[in-house]
């Protein structure tokens, strides 16, 4: 029983060989000890067997306490971790029901909302139909509506498509691939370009892969995905245009945008084609929202009522 | 015999109660198991050796149970909770290696 102490005294052995030697709590050693002096001492004085029998029972139902402890703890603990992973899934789960919820909750009011505004313009019609001064109005309106790309529009004119360039599988196996495919992406500013040279060249209406173009319309990245309206659009992008296709197309085609537009196809591969199409159709684009309005001015109010026809004219 | 009855009681308590724990006392749950189980395998290993004492063993499995869970509260509340208990869990893993290859040194001669 001279092995704890000897090593103990040698300094020189590494912690962490002392962590890999030293694996039994000592202290069984040392109480083995305890024991074995103990019991040499009695050994001397003959005594009765029953105060280690029961000592030895008293121990046995102490270690086996401990060890339900153990258990206890064990299976608490697998407990705990078991449900943490269920509510995690739980949360997940319910995360999941939520946007679900949301987007049905979405579409309703976007639903709600057509419905409502179809009824508006049903009722303003009606209104402004009964006097001159309103269907003046209403012919001003249906400009400034065709203007604001409210009303979808069907005609001749121009199919623009622009997409990303298709992977060189054959022409570059190793290296730089990915460079090309990096600028053979169609971005933002690439439609922005196209939409501009199509306005220039007197397109009436423009829409891109089914959103229409508006005056307020953005055309913007987010990552990796081109946004129209805040609607995410995916390549290949359908530009069409409504307008006289044959003004429209030189107009364009002489403008520097398609010249540009030219250049990246050839350089990077960009896919940009054109053709003239007889009958397209433009679906109308969000309302804007009201953002000013004005009182009606007190002469107009007068005139507006259907008995003063005359001053109509 | 009684121990191993005493441990099945307790699994089997733990299971069927199943018990709430406090949040504060959540986080060093598992660390208290790890060392639970340093000292059962100890308590093993002292049985194989024959030196095996329950004084010990109780002492031995209380203590390491609490300061196990110590450190890592003491170390949560320095900032180093993770290195810490990821220090309790080596040390103490190296200990339950070390005494289950004494385990099987005695169960198989090998």
């Amino acid at each position: 029983m001279s092995a704890p102490p000897g090593r103990q005294r040698s300094l020189g052995a590494s912690l962490l060989d002392q962590v890999l030697a030293d694996t039994l709590d000592p202290a069984y050693a040392q109480a083995a000890a305890a024991r074995a002096a103990r019991d040499a001492a009695r050994a001397g004085a003959p005594a009765g067997p029953r105060p280690p029998w029961s000592r030895r029972h008293r121990g046995q139902l102490l270690v086996a306490l401990t060890l339900a402890l153990a258990g206890l703890l064990g299976a608490v603990t697998y407990r705990e971790a078991a449900a943490g992973a269920q509510g995690r899934e739980q949360a997940r789960e319910a995360l999941r029901g939520d946007i679900a919820q949301e987007q049905d909750t979405n579409d309703e009011l976007v639903a709600q909302l057509q419905e409502l505004t179809r009824e508006v313009t049903r009722t303003r019609e009606d209104a402004l139909a009964r006097s001159v001064v309103g269907q003046r109005a209403l012919e001003r309106l249906a400009a400034a509506e065709q203007g604001a790309a409210v009303l979808p529009v069907s005609g001749p004119g121009l199919r623009i498509t622009l997409g990303n360039a298709p992977p060189a599988a054959d022409s570059d196996p190793v290296g730089g691939s990915d460079q090309l495919a990096e600028a053979g992406i169609v971005q933002d500013g690439d439609l922005q370009l196209a939409v501009n040279a199509l306005w220039a060249a007197g397109a009436e209406a423009i829409s891109i892969n089914g959103q229409r173009v508006g005056t307020s319309t953005a055309i913007r990245q987010a990552g990796e995905a081109i946004l129209v309206d805040f609607r995410p659009v995916a390549s290949p992008y359908e530009v069409l245009a409504v307008g006289e296709p044959d003004d429209l197309a030189r107009s364009f085609l002489a403008s520097p945008e398609a010249n540009t537009l030219g250049e990246y196809s050839l350089d990077y591969g960009v896919v940009f084609d054109f053709a003239r199409a007889d009958d397209l159709d433009l679906p109308a684009g969000t309302a804007a929202e009201l953002r000013s309005a004005r009182p009606l001015d007190p002469a107009d109010a007068g005139t507006s009522t259907p008995t003063t026809p005359t001053d109509g004219g | 015999m009684i121990p191993i009855l005493g441990l099945a009681v307790g699994v089997v308590l733990g299971l069927l109660l199943d018990p709430s724990v406090p949040l504060w006392l959540q986080p060093y749950l598992p660390i208290a198991v790890v060392a639970a189980l340093d000292a059962v395998f100890g308590g093993v290993r002292a049985r194989f050796d024959g030196i095996f004492d329950a004084k010990v063993f109780v002492v031995s499995f209380v203590s390491n149970v609490v300061v196990a869970a110590l450190v890592v509260f003491l170390g949560d509340q320095l900032g180093v909770g993770a290195q810490l208990s990821t220090a309790v869990v080596v040390v103490l893993g190296i200990r339950i290696f070390g005494n289950a290859a004494a385990i099987r040194r005695h169960l198989f001669r090998a």
